[in-house]
């Protein structure tokens, strides 16, 4: 059946009018063979591999973008967790290699670079210690290098010291990008359940379980979402709403793969997953709090946000699974608050708090991200809101994870402005009681029961 | 990939090495991706490459311009594809009020010109004609329209 007209325009119209694109196009590269106990030996190792595979990424996903008419916002490039790439240094040489890393994706013209990461949810190896504590100064000195740590799983259980870590790494990271309203924090994520195979940044890593090189993909799209739900009349059931998004959800993915398969077969390159990942920008009309309002909610923050998240979260997976045989990654709604044009309006108004967001992560992937809290916050405070969370993530075996930024010298009332997709924080309040006690305890928070499910 | 990095880097110091003074940049990355080319067919099974499930046409493009409607438009599009060898399969348009839609399938497989090229060339002769002109393969729609 040839292609209508209208199904032209309405594909035209989601690029020109609703900002679909494809979000990142993210290619992993194992650093496992780049291995060598000489650290000099080791940086050139991994600049080469890096610098030799993804020669042409950038420059295959632009010849892609050209040929079909559908923007890659981000080409990305994602490695094997430093932490086992590595294993066996020390706090500066860790810095160093996230120099190197920075140098080859600046190279490169890769926006942004995953893996500077640690994997501790049941405990430290010497490596992932040092790796940790170099994160603050790793992501001080470097431009697009991201970081996370994994620090609970539904298998394992809470690594309760590592969350206790976190907290203070965070504070860290903060102080240490204090002249650029703590932008280090925006590239740290905290995971519970994390997926190896993420192509969305922060989180990013190429898993150890995954090929020498692989391209993954991340769709975008509430812009067309959105649309579905306006034109959904009041009295649609949810029935009815469900079919709407699941069917535009569809079109969307099917997008991302075609594109996803067509950079990574230009490469020689296998093609791993889309992540279908409903993933807001900071631009009017492209957010994730918009299409919960248009189905009939005053603000998010009213109740039945966290029902509306669920329904859109389902109905996105419904299409994109069907439209896909290789959905990975997070694939969850994202609701990020500064990239959100919709969160950051709620947010400013009061309509919504760091309570009902951890309470939407039961229903999406990643709950807490980028959220900016007062300054002054204590780690361990910063630490609670990480085992909340986390929490949440291995009770119901799923991801979840925090991305919060304490902004030194900011309080409540203030806002930081990141520009581009980072968008605009406002500052959060976030409960300042004591959970010191708590916190300290440290050791293995046991696995939950449904940890044990052979 | 079928070489890894370590063994990249052994073929390369072999290359350094027995091209002396002979060896620059160029040459050694010649001779390691011949190396790793030969490598590659030698074991077939080897490079996983995997097919694309969607249907390629890659010599379809589809063309779509908007703007008000004036004499000539249509005219003005069609005779750039004809003076490139491109062939029209089908054409619709549509006008909304004054505002004008044109919709193009081309076939561009005997056209003497690359897509990029001829891709400028029509949206900059639409920009002559005040359309905004998209120019797409064909790929992408069914893709996204089909199952």
């Amino acid at each position: 059946m040839p292609i209508s007209l209208e199904e032209i325009l309405e594909t035209i119209r989601m690029t020109e009018v609703e900002h679909f694109d494809i979000r990142t196009v993210t290619m992993g590269i194992s650093l496992l063979d780049c291995r060598s106990d000489d650290l000099q030996r080791l940086k050139t190792n991994i600049y080469d591999k890096v610098t030799r595979i993804a020669a042409e990424h950038v420059k295959m996903a632009r010849k892609v973008e050209s040929a079909y008419g559908i923007s890659i916002a981000n080409k990305r490039l994602a490695v094997t967790p430093l932490a086992i790439a590595a294993e066996g240094f020390y706090k500066e040489d860790y810095i160093e290699i996230a120099r190197v890393l920075d140098k080859a994706a600046d190279e490169l013209g890769i926006d942004y670079l995953g893996g500077f990461s640690a994997l501790v949810q049941k405990g430290f190896t010497p490596g992932d210690r040092q790796l940790i504590q170099a994160i603050p100064e790793a992501l001080a000195s470097t431009e697009h290098i991201c970081s996370s740590v994994n620090v609970a799983s539904t298998k394992a259980g809470m690594n309760m010291e590592a969350i206790r870590m976190m907290g203070e790494i965070v504070k860290e990271t903060a102080r240490a990008t204090a002249d650029r309203d703590a932008i280090g924090c925006a590239k740290l994520v905290v995971f519970a359940n994390v997926p190896e195979d993420n192509p969305f940044i922060a989180g990013a890593f190429h898993g150890v379980s995954e090929p020498d090189v692989v391209v993954n993909v991340g769709i975008s799209g509430p812009g067309v979402v959105l649309r579905a739900v306006r034109e959904a009349e009041e009295d649609l059931d949810f029935s009815a709403l469900a079919d709407r998004i699941r069917a535009m959800a569809f079109k969307i993915t099917r997008a991302g793969i075609f594109i996803g398969h067509e950079v990574a077969r230009l490469q020689n390159v296998p093609f791993g997953i889309v992540d279908i990942s409903l993933a807001p920008t900071p631009l009017q009309g492209d957010s994730v709090a918009d299409i919960l309002k248009a189905m009939g909610l005053e603000d998010v923050g009213a109740t039945g946000t966290t029902a509306a998240l669920a329904l859109l979260n389902d109905s996105v997976k419904r299409g994109g699974l069907m439209a896909s045989s290789h959905v990975g990654g997070l694939s969850g709604a994202f609701i990020p608050v500064s990239e959100d044009a919709g969160m950051i309006e709620a947010v400013k108004k009061g309509h919504i708090s760091i309570e009902k967001l951890e309470a939407m992560t039961s229903v999406c992937s990643v709950g807490l991200d980028m959220v900016a809290i007062p300054g002054k916050t204590p780690a361990e405070v910063i630490a609670g809101m990480i085992a909340d969370e986390a929490a949440i993530g291995i009770t119901n075996n799923k991801t979840t994870a925090v991305r919060a930024i304490p902004v030194p010298g900011k309080d409540v009332g203030d806002s930081v402005d990141y520009g581009g997709l980072l968008g605009e924080a406002p500052i959060m309040p976030v409960s300042q009681l004591s959970n010191n006690i708590f916190i300290r305890r440290g050791g293995r928070f046991p696995a939950p029961t449904r940890g044990a499910n052979n | 990939m079928t070489l890894n990095e370590q063994e990249i880097r052994k073929i390369a110091e072999e290359a350094v090495r027995q091209l002396g003074k002979d060896a620059t940049e160029e040459k050694i990355e010649q001779v390691v991706r011949e190396a790793a080319e030969r490598v590659a067919r030698e074991e077939p099974g080897a490079v996983s490459r995997q097919t694309t499930p969607i249907n390629q046409t890659h010599n379809r493009i589809i063309i779509t311009a908007f703007g008000r409607n004036r004499i000539g438009i249509l005219a003005g599009l069609t005779a750039i594809l004809a003076e490139h060898q491109c062939d029209i399969l089908d054409l619709s348009q549509k006008i909304l009020q004054e505002f004008f839609t044109i919709m193009l399938l081309v076939d561009i497989s005997n056209c003497n010109m690359s897509f990029e090229e001829i891709k400028q060339e029509v949206v900059r002769r639409g920009e002559d004609l005040d359309l905004k002109v998209i120019v797409q393969h064909e790929d992408i729609f069914n893709a996204m329209h089909r199952i």
